[in-house]
Order: C-alpha cells, then sequence, then structure tokens
C-alpha cells in the first residue's frame, strides 16, 4: 500500500483546478465510424482499394458497407470536449480507444463521420518518437520537438525549460544511448509538454520515471489544464481517470455505451469488465448437499447478503446496514466453530482488503445437527464500489477445516460518490454550539 | 493559434481547392522539420560508422576499378568512351548512385519512421524534402571525389557545367517520384524493401553508367533508350564533360515526364500514406 501512495497523491493533485472548463468547444466527434480489417493480407487489398477510391474522388462520406472479414473498429461515436475538460476514455483493450484518438490525431482518416479539431493537438502517445540512441539529448530535443510541430525559434526558447524539467543538465550532450531508460523517458515526456498544446491526447504514458518525476509529471498536467489545456486520457487505471478526470466515455467493441460523469462510467465498465470472467451469479451461490462421507461435518449451502431490513440483495450498497449469510448443514455435533473471511478486490493489485476471523475475535460456535445461518451483521458496509472475491473457511477448533469455497465473487455498489477513498468512513459532523470556554 | 481542422471521411480529391493549398501549406511548413530530419539522420549515419563520409565515395571507386580492370583485360567488350574509362566509371557511378539513393533513401526513411507514422500526425512530405536533403548532401561529398577525378586526369571542364546543376536535380527529381511512390508501400510490404534492390541491379544494366549510349538499334539499344534515367543521366555527364548535349529532345521529355510524374507520385503518396498507416500497427 505504501508503494502507491505517493502515486496517488500526485495524480490528485492533476484534480485539484477542474474548475477552469470553459463553454468553448476544442474537439467534436461527430458519428465517427471506422472499420477494420482482421485479415493482414485483405487488408492490404481494401487498402488499395480506398486508395483508389480517394484518388479518383469516389470515396465519399458515408461508407458504412462492410466488406467481407472487416468489423467496426468505431461505430457511431459521438463527443465534446470543451477548453480545459479532461475526459477519461475507458473500455477493454480492443474497444477502440486507440483509434479514436489515432483518428482524433489525424494520423487516419474515419469512414463515417467527422472530427472538428480547433487548436493544436499534442499526442502524449509515443513518448520520444523519432529519439535517435546515436545523437545527444539536445540533438534529439530538437529532432523530437520539431516533430510535434515547434518551429525552431520556439524550440530553443524552450530549450532550457526542457532541459531543466527533464533534470538532465550535465547529460544533455552525451548520447541518448547512454541514457538510463528513466532519463531518456523523463526527455520524451518534457519534449512532449513544452510543446504547450490546446488538447493533450494521453494514451497509458503517466507511468514513466520514478515516483517523484511521476509527480513533477502530475502537477505539470495540473498546470497545463489550468491554463486551458484539454486532456483525453486512456488508461487502465481506472484511479487514474478518477482522480484527473470529472467525465468519461466507455467504449466497448467500438461503441460509445454511455459518456457522462466519471463514477457511474468507470462503475459501469468494471462491472462489465469482471462480469465476462465471472462464472455464475453475483453476490449469491449455492451448493449443492454433499454425500454424509464427503463431509467433515460441516458443510457451506449458501452464501448471500442481506440489507436493511433482513431483504435478501445480491449487491450490497457501499455505507448501508448489511449482513453476510453462510448457510450450512451439520451433521454432526460441531464445537468450536470459527469462520475466516478473505476478501480481496479483483482487478486491484489482488492484495487482501479485509479480512475477518471469528476465532480471533474470541467468536466460537456450537452447532448441533440440521441447518443453520452464520450470520456476520456489519453496521455499515466499508468496502467501496468495486467487484471483489471473497474466501471462506470454516474450522473446527482452529485446527482442521470443515468446509471453505475458495472465491465467491460479488460486487458493492454505491449510492454516494466516494471515488477517491479507499474504503467508506461512517460520518457525522456536529457543531459545537458553545465553545468559548474550551480554551481557557 | 485558433487553427481549425476537420478530419472527414470524403475523399479529398473531391476539394481540389483545399487540397491544394494544403499540399503547398504542408510543403512550406515542413521544410524546417526537414531540415532536422536531414541533421538528424545525417549525423546519425555517420556517427555510427568508422568510414563514416568515406562511405559516400567507396562504391564509385570500387566500381571503377572492378570495371577498369575487366575492360583492360577484355572480359567486358566496352565500346570508346569520351573520358578516360575509369573516369567515364566513376563519375556515372556517382550519378547513377545518387539517382539510386534518391529512391532508397525515402524508402528507408519512412521505414524507420514507421513508429512516428502511426503516432504522431506531422507533415509527410518532410521526409521526402529531408531525403532528398540527404541525397544532395551525399552528393556533395563524391562532388570532392569528382573534383579530384577532374584534377587527375586533367578531364576539360566546359562552360556549360554551370547549368549541369538542373539536369542532376531531373536526375534526382526522377529518382524521388518513384521512392515517393514505393515508400509507402515499402512500411507495409517487405517484398519491396528486397525487391527494389534487385530492380536497380537490373536498371543499371538498363543504363549507360559503365559503358557508353549504345548506338545499335536492337533491343537492347530500344531499351537503353527508352529508360528515362538514360537521357537524364547522360545530360547530367555530357553538360559537365564535353559540353555538347547529344539527345536534347531526350532530355527534355524525360524531364516533362518527371515533372508530371513527381506532381502525381506527391498526390499519390499524400493520399494514400493515411491508408498505409492505418495498416501500421500502432
Amino acid at each position: 500500500m505504501t508503494a502507491i501512495e505517493p502515486k496517488q497523491q500526485a495524480i490528485e493533485q492533476v484534480s485539484v483546478e477542474q474548475a477552469s472548463a470553459s463553454d468553448e468547444v476544442l474537439l467534436c466527434v461527430q458519428g465517427v465510424s471506422k472499420k477494420f480489417c482482421r485479415d493482414l493480407r485483405r487488408s492490404l487489398i481494401y487498402g488499395v482499394a480506398d486508395i483508389s477510391a480517394e484518388l479518383t474522388g469516389l470515396r465519399g462520406g458515408k461508407n458504412t458497407k462492410l466488406r467481407q472479414q472487416e468489423f467496426w473498429a468505431l461505430q457511431d461515436v459521438s463527443f465534446e470536449l470543451r477548453r480545459g475538460e479532461a475526459l477519461g476514455l475507458v473500455g477493454k483493450n480492443g474497444s477502440g480507444k486507440s483509434t479514436l484518438l489515432r483518428i482524433i490525431a489525424g494520423l487516419i482518416k474515419p469512414d463515417v463521420g467527422t472530427v472538428t479539431i480547433n487548436g493544436r493537438v499534442a499526442p502524449l502517445i509515443a513518448l520520444g518518437a523519432g529519439f535517435n540512441p546515436v545523437l545527444t539529448g539536445r540533438e534529439n530535443i530538437y529532432a523530437n520537438m520539431s516533430i510535434l510541430g515547434l518551429a525552431k525559434a520556439e524550440i530553443s526558447k524552450r530549450f532550457d525549460s526542457v532541459v531543466e524539467f527533464a533534470e538532465l543538465d550535465e547529460a544533455i550532450d552525451s548520447p541518448l544511448q547512454t541514457y538510463s531508460s528513466g532519463m531518456a523517458a523523463r526527455l520524451g515526456f518534457s519534449c512532449a509538454i513544452h510543446t504547450e498544446p490546446d488538447i493533450l491526447l494521453v494514451d497509458e504514458v503517466l507511468a514513466v520515471g520514478d515516483i517523484r518525476f511521476r509527480q513533477k509529471c502530475a502537477r505539470r498536467l495540473a498546470k497545463l489544464r489550468e491554463n486551458g489545456t484539454s486532456f483525453v486520457l486512456v488508461s487502465h487505471n481506472s484511479q487514474a481517470i478518477f482522480t484527473s478526470c470529472r467525465s468519461a466515455a466507455y467504449l466497448s467493441k467500438g461503441e460509445l455505451i454511455s459518456v457522462g460523469n466519471v463514477s457511474e462510467i468507470i462503475n459501469h465498465y468494471e462491472r462489465d469488465l469482471f462480469l465476462d470472467s465471472v462464472p455464475e451469479q453475483l453476490g449469491a451461490a449455492s451448493f449443492e448437499e454433499k454425500s454424509p462421507d464427503e463431509s467433515h461435518g460441516l458443510d457451506i449451502t449458501s452464501l448471500s447478503f442481506k440489507g436493511e431490513h433482513d431483504s435478501p440483495v445480491q449487491t450490497p450498497f457501499t455505507g448501508e446496514p448489511t449482513a453476510f449469510v453462510i448457510g450450512c448443514k451439520v451433521h454432526r455435533q460441531v464445537n468450536q466453530v470459527n469462520v475466516y473471511l478473505m476478501i480481496s478486490e479483483i482487478g486491484g493489485e489482488g492484495d487482501l482488503i479485509l479480512s475477518i476471523d471469528s476465532a480471533v475475535e474470541g467468536n466460537f460456535y456450537s452447532l448441533s445437527p440440521g441447518k443453520h445461518e452464520l450470520v456476520l451483521d456489519m453496521p455499515y458496509l466499508g468496502l467501496r464500489p468495486g467487484l471483489y472475491s471473497m474466501k471462506i473457511i470454516i474450522k473446527e477448533a482452529l485446527l482442521s477445516t470443515l468446509d471453505y469455497v475458495e472465491k465467491f465473487m460479488f460486487s458493492v455498489d454505491s449510492h454516494k460518490a466516494m471515488n477517491r477513498s479507499l474504503f467508506y468512513q461512517s460520518v457525522e459532523w456536529n457543531v459545537s454550539e458553545d465553545c468559548q470556554d474550551e480554551g481557557a | 493559434m485558433a487553427s481549425r481542422k476537420v478530419y472527414r471521411p470524403h475523399s479529398e480529391m473531391r476539394r481540389p481547392r483545399t487540397l491544394l493549398y494544403h499540399m503547398w501549406r504542408d510543403l512550406l511548413g515542413s521544410r524546417e522539420l526537414a531540415l532536422q530530419l536531414m541533421r538528424r539522420d545525417i549525423s546519425a549515419q555517420y556517427r555510427q560508422s568508422f568510414l563514416g563520409y568515406l562511405w559516400a565515395i567507396i562504391p564509385p571507386v570500387i566500381a571503377a576499378v572492378g570495371f577498369t580492370f575487366a575492360a583492360n583485360s577484355n572480359v567486358l567488350n566496352i565500346g570508346e568512351t569520351d573520358l578516360p574509362y575509369p573516369a567515364y566509371v566513376m563519375f556515372s557511378t556517382s550519378l547513377w548512385q545518387t539517382f539510386t539513393e534518391s529512391i532508397t533513401i525515402p524508402m528507408q526513411k519512412m521505414a524507420q519512421s514507421k513508429m512516428l507514422l502511426a503516432k504522431i500526425n506531422f507533415p509527410h512530405e518532410s521526409l521526402i524534402l529531408a531525403s532528398i536533403g540527404q541525397v544532395f548532401f551525399n552528393f556533395a561529398i563524391k562532388l570532392i571525389l569528382i573534383v579530384a577525378l577532374f584534377l587527375w586526369f586533367r578531364m576539360p571542364v566546359s562552360s556549360s557545367i554551370i547549368v549541369a546543376p538542373v539536369a542532376l536535380v531531373h536526375l534526382v527529381l526522377i529518382g524521388t517520384m518513384f521512392g515517393m511512390l514505393l515508400a509507402p508501400l515499402a512500411a507495409l510490404y517487405q517484398d519491396f524493401v528486397k525487391g527494389v534492390p534487385l530492380l536497380l541491379g537490373v536498371w543499371l544494366f538498363l543504363t549507360p553508367v559503365v559503358y557508353p549510349v549504345p548506338s545499335g538499334e536492337g533491343l537492347f539499344g530500344i531499351l537503353v533508350k527508352l529508360n528515362p534515367v538514360t537521357p537524364l543521366l547522360v545530360t547530367v555527364r555530357e553538360l559537365a564533360t564535353v559540353g555538347t548535349v547529344s539527345n536534347p529532345l531526350g532530355f527534355w521529355l524525360a524531364s516533362l515526364f518527371t515533372l508530371v510524374g513527381l506532381a502525381l507520385a506527391w498526390l499519390v503518396y499524400r493520399l494514400g500514406l493515411p491508408y498505409a498507416i492505418e495498416r501500421l500497427s500502432s
């Protein structure tokens, strides 16, 4: 946990000033579709056909017909980006995020729809594009920033601050191949942000350099946004999107599923992301009864949640009273039963988030044969929205395992905005009326 | 700063005036970038090699030594050349090499810049301009060899040498025309990277580089005459040395072919490249 903290702080700083978004639309994507072909050879043949159509002027504004083996990499995508706004773009691998960025960057043509851009777009996509290892840092700065669209005079003017930001002062006249990868990445980042664009396209590149440099990058990006630069941010790290963006767009299989408030979009995305890998229903499970010889005396038969007023819920809500119910069938008298729960977040770092051990709390139970429910009451659920996996172990007298469930998956939803917190804290504010005597 | 750009699916040929304006704008706008790229590539090219600048003159010297040896020992039966044979071969090979470089350097640049092309939008004309610049830079080094050649063999210099650069530019431009058409293909298909050097090898034998212009009417003679590089290369050589142009009509036809072809190649390059980039892995 401690290793992650500084990075998160850094990202936090990016989001300090979000208020500067104005009404000026810098980027307008209208009904953009793009088709790709999976088969390489065929794709090249289509390429020749497309080029011919382009050269003869036959290519029109609606190229909607899919040829054999083609699919829509993007389909009817529309959104707007205003000055100073940051849009997070989420979606699985292959959902069309990069294609969208490449169309916005003007690298490839849409098949349908238009993209209108007011201002200079800089891609923070390929850091250090065009770097040559044989040349010195100085020479590479000039080459790289020229490629990014700056005139030589402008580069010279910014040269010192590029070097200063990249923290390379003496190394600047050594060949790039003598640099560490971190140094090269710093140089690339520094070049890219010193182009001072109106729209910055950021694709998974914020993880360059050490933690301190990442913080510095984040501060710099925050400053750019204060000055009115807009961002389109692509990241697999939901936390990065949460903290840098107010709005987000969710792409799935080339279609824009939803655009809007970042927490809703991320929740939606994460649910979809993990649903694929979830074999059965989330938040509830039942197990077939074992035969008496297979059983060790106690079998888990069902797992479920209950919300307020004992109503069954499949998806518990953060901060609400929740009960976790373990249904079990007992075959013989068992004594000193204890329950051990281990909860970890799916898609997170895999760390244990919560472990509850009734033995540690000193709670042991004696159960007689028959059906029972072991109920764990939580006055309010502290888990933040997300998808979780729980391991359940029931032991007798701490030694022998009676039964266990390796993986019980459930998701947690939220009515409240608590995106930046790692857990839910129940709070209550009070204003003390009379506190004059306190200090005396 | 408030530049407005619209990306549409329509063919750009549908707005010819905008297209021409954009082509002109990007050509002008890419000069500085081209200079930077050229500087980068030239320094890298020579810094990475031990022999450095010598590489520009090694091939013509080797060719001259080889062919002179072959001619003297009557392995090759080469007709009378208007210059001492070693000088003829060396000078012609330098010109030929300049022509082939103007095809291969754009292809190399394109292949090297794949990643760049796939990720950053910059005026693509700059790659071509940088290539042309590099070709002329390499020629400038060869010029040292050529000057030495003139001094060593005490070759006469005619006053027409002043216009020789014009013909040289045409020679480079015809190469650039092919280079521009082949470069995007070379980025996509390995076949071109491998095939073009082979083709150039064949082409060399259809061009009067190591032999004088054939007078015969046979198939070979006709092929050599139809080869558009022949009149351009021969004219540069003649202007620089003997001073009389043997085939002015051929020169002007080849030049016309070059200029029209170059304009078309530019159009194909410009309009076709986004579709090639689409197929480059990003």
